[in-house]
């Protein structure tokens, strides 16, 4: 398991997709007001100074059209990807109902960036229970298709990242 | 009990749905990591309910150990994931409801014919699901200590770690 680049442009340039993007969708909020971007790329030449990294699995440019929950830690208030506050969120995660996809975000080795949580329903109401966003807001968007698949849960116990991988990628 | 499932030999990579109905192979549960691998009676069983108590126990340890667990039953998906919950264990339950697995592995449990279970057995897996070490749980006693477990995850850990002895500069 490895992962991926991924980045939200909250005003994305206008005209082509994001160069040489693995997959991007548009975004709505829940009101259906346009909300920017979302995009991935395969791991590589960092693609945006924005860019973080994502569990590759949750990334499907055959993926249907989404909710998600989007947090996303500004890098001066981030924590250690260590901190308790993240590592409960990940317990939360394995002890509860399952979502369509889930994976924590890194900007670094170090720290915490946030983490997406995909539901592929009708509705994003179980976005609200989503655990990492006691950590810092969350944005509640709609995603168009081709961007996010479906992913077993998290095996747990473990909670602990391996080398640079975001959580739940395992493998060292 | 199958006569391969002993020390040293290769535990079958079953692929049976988790406790939210997901397909998933103890390969895949296992990512690399060692795997702790129970077969419980089911979630009434007072002796399987006071193992798994001890066995939350430990997770809290092997959350940061690299290490995996995953428990295996007749229950159905639904219900292995309420007793899961009930336990707050946090790794993955699997269910084999239709006992697919059960004459292939010999692991029925032939006494009682009212739940046709698992035989409470426990293994211990390497990565790649060979076996460190097997436990008959009949007998309450006959289950792994979590000191058992500690040591057994340490021998597998020091072997399948390359940096076990720190590298020195």
């Amino acid at each position: 398991m490895s992962w991926s680049w991924f980045a939200f442009l909250p005003e994305p340039p206008t005209g082509d997709e994001p160069a040489d993007a693995l997959a991007s969708a548009t975004t709505t909020d829940p009101d259906g007001r346009p909300a920017g971007l979302l995009a991935a790329w395969q791991r590589g030449r960092k693609p945006l100074p924005t860019a973080v990294r994502v569990d590759e699995r949750v990334i499907d440019p055959a993926g249907a059209a989404a909710w998600v929950s989007l947090v996303l830690v500004p890098p001066q208030v981030a924590p250690l990807f260590d901190d308790p506050a993240v590592s409960q969120a990940m317990r939360r995660v394995l002890a509860g109902p399952p979502f369509a996809a889930i994976s924590t975000l890194l900007r670094d080795a170090v720290h915490f960036a946030g983490a997406i949580t995909v539901e592929h329903g009708e509705e994003p109401a179980r976005l609200a229970d989503d655990p990492f966003a006691r950590l810092y807001p969350a944005r509640i968007l709609r995603v168009g298709p081709g961007v996010f698949g479906r992913v077993a849960p998290p095996a747990g116990p473990a909670i602990q990242r391996y080398g640079g991988k975001p959580w739940p990628a395992a493998g060292f | 009990m199958r006569e391969d499932l002993r020390a040293g030999g290769r535990f079958p990579d079953l692929e049976l749905p988790d406790h939210t109905g997901n397909p998933r192979r103890l390969s895949e549960l296992a990512a690399g990591d060692p795997l702790f691998l129970n077969f419980y009676r089911g979630f009434w069983c007072p002796k399987e309910q006071a193992f798994f108590r001890r066995l939350v126990r430990l997770q809290e340890e092997a959350e940061v150990a690299y290490t995996r667990f995953a428990s295996v039953s007749v229950d159905p998906p639904e219900i292995a994931a309420a007793f899961r919950a009930g336990l707050d264990a946090r790794w993955t339950f699997l269910s084999d409801a239709q006992r697919r697995y059960l004459a292939e592995l010999d692991l029925l449990e032939t006494t009682d014919t009212v739940h046709r279970p698992y035989l409470p057995a426990s293994f211990l897996l390497f990565p790649d699901l060979s076996i460190h070490q097997v436990w008959n749980g009949y007998w309450f006693w006959g289950r792994p200590t979590n000191e058992e477990l500690r040591q057994g995850f340490r021998a597998i850990t020091r072997a399948i770690r390359p940096d076990w002895e720190v590298p020195a500069r």
